[in-house]
């Protein structure tokens, strides 16, 4: 099937072109790192199971002064934060049409569910009272002045309404391939979610804009508990906004390391981009910070001999020098530079998001918190079984981006195993 | 495959429904969260005068008697000396040292049923409501789920929880209003001695609190009651010697903690507007794109041969 596409690359061998989603293809699942996460992800269920019997005091560091632990503050304040590649890359990608993002779009929202997902069952052990949640069926009953209120219904609802159904065409894909009986069915799914996409999608990006703000506003109540150069109005958009440059970080490290593990071809133009409206939206994101510490008045307190200036600098360095290197377009298509760069950008909006519920949060004199050791295994479990959802889904199905040549190796590859499953042809006549 | 102009009526008209059908439920809503969360005319509440407390403690005992919490004996495991509000300490007594700008006071700590609470605006399934009539802030055990956010959010540092047992409950003075409903008075008033904590409608407390400073214009800390304007008004108030800060009351203004922290959140989700907004935007936006996209995926799938992914 020689095509356009395909000569040009052959012209051109240097050139990658990212295409189309093609899976990770001869290897096995069950890998030794893979066994790891498993025994890791089933010792954290068994405690989480403890943790329900025991409570929350046996099995955690949490007190009444740090009333919330890792659970919340790392498993939803920074994981889902970090995994908002599904929302802020969707956005560039739909919203302002930067075309060439669509390729990696399937890593985006897979990475994004993984992080929710797994957010959400860290949020479910965390909670001690889980049976009264039944409350959330009836909306008369919400209390809509809270912002938990809003991230309680607002997260599970992106979850598994807009996001899960983004993510669902992947596995209706590999059916239609792999098991004929199923191809009626999703030949008459398939139209009915191009119809609802674009309206289901902009659910996709709206409902992430308000609760990864309401995290913020989460904190405002908090009043001075939060450290001032961290508790602003502003916080509720400065935690969206720095959500959407974690995401785009998320999506540039995850196939990076794809790549790099499983030598897959590496698209500098696309991964280039990814980086170049990253690394701007950073800069503008730490100047619009600076403003407002500065129109505080407390940028005093970022030249006291203290933690928080030394976190507050922490942060701004790992976000400063590494986007500004990264403004330079030949670092930023370089695979080991960009990894390199991208790296302290991830540390330092994590950094940022964890900070106002932990490091930079003083509720009394003399108040202490550190995670015991079951709350830290716990917390490693969900993130074991999001690493093990992802290894399933980009062996089983097309996640990974790859120029449209994978295509045809991967249908190579598998005539040989199962000669009667065919991956191409399927496109007879052009009806759009 | 395009949308057709149906299909955009259907969508469009559905969620013209939704909207019309949540907006009066929102309405209803916030005028019943207005209604309650101020200080209502029948507001009861403590003056506790720091000036008479003699640090007896009988207050603490006698809380812990009426409301059935276990003693907390964990300083020394004999006698009932907590160190701070717990799980099992709804009310305490502490010891302000002397310094050298003022004498030696002590101060109580229990809720301080504030007349727009923050833990009652935090609080996602109105768990912790406010009394309507005599503004009480009460917990409710069949609405909390356990997400401790009122001890994130109270300016005072009030509610507790149960870290060690399974059914765990958020535990905070309720101004014993199991008592109040067979005509007592609070536990902690009902014992004390001297009279230094009182119970009474607010409006005769403060009265009382101003006749003691007028009588005496010198002897309290800026002849003021706190808890008149301090986040909004409280309704349980105090009067001291020592200045509040140093007794362990934060200074606060008179704006409710909920108002000045929430005030643009509350803008922006009036009506849903802000996320229906958003959401016509995004969905315009999407929408033309859309349109696009299926003409270029087309285009693609005759160029390659492949199936288009979506």
């Amino acid at each position: 099937m020689k095509n356009e596409a395909m000569a040009t690359d052959s012209k051109r061998p240097t050139v990658v072109r990212w295409q189309r989603g093609v899976p990770v293809y001869g290897i096995p699942i069950l890998t030794r790192p893979f066994a790891i996460l498993v025994a890791i992800a089933t010792l954290g269920i068994c405690l989480a199971v403890y943790r329900e019997a025991a409570g929350l005091g046996p099995s955690t560091g949490l007190n009444d002064a740090y009333a919330w632990g890792i659970w919340k503050t790392f498993n939803v304040m920074v994981l889902t934060g970090i995994g908002s590649g599904g929302f802020a890359v969707g956005i560039a990608a739909w919203v302002f049409f930067r075309r060439n993002l669509h390729a990696v779009m399937r890593t985006a929202l897979l990475t994004s569910f993984i992080a929710y997902f797994t957010g959400l069952l860290g949020l479910g052990v965390d909670v001690a009272r889980p049976w009264n949640f039944r409350w959330a069926l009836l909306p008369w009953k919400w209390n809509g002045h809270s912002p938990m209120l809003e991230v309680a219904i607002c997260m599970p609802l992106y979850a598994f309404f807009p996001l899960l159904l983004e993510n669902i065409p992947p596995i209706l894909e590999r059916w239609f391939y792999l098991w004929k009986e199923s191809r009626p069915a999703i030949d008459r799914i398939m139209p009915v979610i191009r119809v609802t996409y674009p309206w289901v999608v902009a659910l996709a990006y709206a409902l992430p804009m308000m609760h990864q703000s309401s995290l913020g506003a989460l904190m405002l109540l908090g009043g001075d508990r939060v450290n001032a150069l961290w508790q602003t109005p502003m916080l509720p958009y400065l935690y969206v906004a720095a959500a959407a440059f974690l995401g785009f970080a998320c999506v540039i490290l995850t196939l990076i390391m794809c790549c790099m593990f499983w030598k897959r071809p590496f698209d500098r133009v696309i991964m280039g981009e990814l980086a170049d409206i990253m690394a701007k939206f950073t800069l503008a994101w730490v100047g619009v910070r600076f403003i407002d510490v500065l129109a505080r008045g407390v940028a005093g307190l970022a030249f006291q001999p203290t933690r928080f200036a030394a976190l507050f600098w922490l942060e701004n360095f790992l976000l400063i020098l590494p986007n500004i290197m990264l403004l330079k377009k030949e670092r930023r298509e370089t695979i080991d530079l960009l990894f390199k760069w991208t790296i302290p950008v991830a540390l330092g909006g994590m950094l940022y998001r964890f900070d106002p519920t932990t490091l930079a949060f003083s509720p009394q004199p003399g108040a202490f918190y550190f995670p015991s050791f079951i709350e830290i295994l716990i917390s490693l479990g969900w993130v074991s079984t999001g690493a093990i959802i992802f290894l399933v889904m980009v062996k089983k199905t097309a996640i990974l981006p790859a120029p449209v040549e994978n295509w045809y190796k991967l249908e190579q590859y598998r005539r040989a195993l199962q000669p009667e499953v065919k991956l191409t042809g399927y496109v007879t006549s052009h009806s759009h | 495959m395009s949308i057709s102009r149906r299909d955009v009526f259907k969508v469009a008209g559905a969620g013209t429904v939704a909207a019309l059908t949540a907006a009066p439920a929102c309405a209803r809503e916030e005028e019943r969260y207005e209604q309650a969360n101020h200080i209502p005319p029948g507001a009861l509440g403590l003056l506790y005068d720091a000036t008479k407390c003699i640090g007896c403690k009988a207050c603490v005992s006698a809380c812990v008697n009426a409301n059935g919490l276990t003693p907390d004996t964990s300083l020394d495991g004999l006698h009932q000396a907590p160190l701070a509000l717990n799980a099992s300490t709804k009310n305490i007594i502490k010891l302000c040292k002397a310094t050298d700008k003022h004498p030696e006071s002590f101060v109580k700590q229990q809720c301080m049923h504030c007349g727009d609470p923050a833990c009652v605006a935090a609080c996602p399934f109105h768990a912790l409501e406010k009394n309507l009539v005599n503004g009480i802030v009460e917990w409710h055990e069949d609405k909390c789920i356990g997400c401790r956010y009122c001890e994130i959010a109270c300016p005072f540092h009030i509610p507790k929880f149960e870290w060690t047992v399974f059914n765990a409950k958020i535990v905070k003075c309720e101004l014993c209003d199991f008592r109040l409903a067979v005509n007592q008075e609070p536990a902690c008033t009902y014992v004390c001695p001297t009279h230094a904590v009182i119970f009474g409608p607010r409006e005769k407390l403060l009265e009382t609190a101003h006749s003691r400073i007028a009588a005496a214009p010198n002897k309290y800390f800026e002849n003021r009651v706190y808890g008149e304007k301090e986040a909004g008004g409280t309704q349980v108030v105090y009067l001291s010697a020592v200045p509040f800060e140093d007794l362990g009351l934060p200074t606060l203004s008179a704006d409710s903690v909920p108002a000045k922290a929430l005030s643009w959140q509350k803008k922006v989700y009036k009506w849903m507007a802000g996320p229906v907004l958003l959401y016509a935007a995004i969905a315009t936006a999407m929408k033309r794109n859309w349109v696009e996209h299926e003409k270029e995926i087309a285009h693609e799938e005759e160029e390659t041969g492949l199936k288009a992914q979506l």
